[in-house]
């Protein structure tokens, strides 16, 4: 039997320059804790929105982003305790919501890995002719529901949370260099998708 | 000849030596489709950092207050420090949330085989310029059939766990919201009948199948907002019941 595989230490974007100071929420967190329930809609009121957008486009469809929502602001109530206030709420939030995408990506390769590697192949990456007009956020956002698995998830966390190569290799349980090769795959993907 | 696309994409990111960027950039005095590579990767990037955020729906909410609530009432009657009283609307708490631990179960299954109807085909027709064998074609047909299958009784089984509980409710509900709730589960029905019928004429239709799951997808939605709508009258939760009520367009 093998020894459970230990999570790394979650680094949080470098991109995100939220200014909140460490206690934020320790307040909102007492009386959440004490059961109060309008405390923690306070809270999810306060970062469902950033989580939400992580969820949808880690799992690639709103729907799936729904659930996977409903069931992080369930385990940061149950896991409240444990938050002590050494980083912001949004920070031990934000982290909680990464590991439960990131189980529920992990959990969808082993199923979907056969068909994903058929899908990979479908893309090439020759040069083409330049795009004539700017790219619509609204595109991006339809594009990226249709990249494979693996390669959207490298992807929106370089690309679109700011993490390093070396930090989504770690998330992703890959190499650096398989990031890399990700998210230049989703790159090329995203090109053609938005011809 | 190109650089490596990895190159390519490193000296977009900025990431090369002074070195291996001089290279890139004496190939891209003279290649415009590099060049034009570059230009777009780089947008790419640059619309990827500035992405709008999103605003979950209003039902996710209702559904996590609840189960906060029922986990509760689960624990409050495990302890037995509240009274037969609460101990027995605990229960019947607790017997809904098993209903929506189920749903929770159907949901997730039926998500995976959504999944497989999605991407089968498109992995069936690499790029669409060649066509695969007739024995794989058929092969894939008949999966997405039996997953089809098995996606339409799970739905099933857990819209038919939400109509007990809404029916046996829905005196709870005031009649214009009740009567608008009705029409719409007709005219969801009503496509549910539409796409069974598209089916049968055409088993392997793709968009007859996306649309039967779709339409059990909204019904089962309707009736998750019902039992919310219900509960939270019940509990006297004005304001949930409005953000639920708010939601609750007539469809057709």
């Amino acid at each position: 039997m093998t020894a459970p595989k230990q999570r790394p230490v979650l680094p949080f974007p470098s991109k995100d320059t939220a200014v909140e100071p460490a206690s934020e929420g320790m307040d909102l967190v007492a009386r959440s804790q004490a059961g109060d329930v309008q405390a923690f809609e306070a809270i999810y009121r306060q970062h469902a929105g950033r989580l939400y957008t992580l969820a949808c486009r880690m799992a690639g469809s709103p729907e799936d982003g729904e659930d996977l929502l409903q069931e992080i602001f369930l385990q940061a109530y149950r896991k409240l305790g444990s938050f002590k206030g050494d980083s912001t709420l949004g920070t031990w939030l934000y982290r909680l919501a990464l590991n439960h995408c990131l189980d529920y990506v992990r959990s969808r390769h082993a199923k979907m890995s056969k068909l994903t590697d058929t899908l990979d192949t479908e893309v090439s990456h020759q040069p083409t002719a330049r795009r004539d007009t700017p790219i619509a956020r609204l595109d991006l956002e339809r594009a990226l529901e249709r990249l494979p698995d693996g390669c959207r998830e490298a992807f929106v966390l370089h690309d679109v949370e700011g993490f390093d190569h070396k930090e989504v290799g770690q998330l992703l349980g890959i190499a650096e260099g398989t990031s890399k090769s990700q998210v230049f795959k989703a790159r090329a993907k995203l090109r053609a998708l938005l011809r | 000849m190109h650089p490596d696309d990895l190159v390519i994409n490193d000296y977009a990111d900025d990431r090369l030596a002074p070195a291996e960027r001089a290279d890139v950039e004496r190939h891209l005095a003279g290649c415009a489709a590099c060049r034009a590579l570059v230009d777009d990767v780089r947008e790419i990037r640059r619309v990827a950092g500035s992405l709008d955020g999103r605003e979950p729906p209003v039902r996710v909410w209702t559904r996590i207050e609840r189960a906060i609530q029922l986990e509760a009432a689960a624990r409050a009657a495990d302890g037995g420090a509240r009274g037969v009283q609460l101990k027995l609307a605990a229960a019947r708490l607790t017997s809904s949330r098993s209903i929506w631990i189920g749903l929770a179960a159907a949901a997730v299954l039926v998500l995976a085989t959504a999944v497989g109807l999605r991407l089968l085909p498109r992995a069936a027709r690499p790029g669409g310029t060649t066509s695969p064998p007739a024995a794989a074609m058929s092969s894939d047909a008949a999966q997405i059939e039996a997953e089809l299958r098995q996606a339409e009784a799970h739905y099933e089984k857990a819209i038919q766990g939400l109509e007990q509980i809404a029916n046996a409710e829905k005196g709870a509900l005031d009649p214009q919201t009740a009567a608008t709730l009705q029409k719409n589960l007709s005219v969801i029905d009503q496509a549910i009948s539409e796409s069974r019928a598209a089916l049968r004429a055409e088993p392997t239709s793709e968009p007859a199948q996306q649309s039967l799951i779709d339409s059990f997808k909204t019904k089962m939605g309707l009736l998750q907002d019902t039992v919310a709508l219900i509960n939270d009258m019940r509990r006297g939760n004005e304001a949930g019941a409005a953000r639920i009520v708010s939601g609750l367009k007539p469809k057709g």
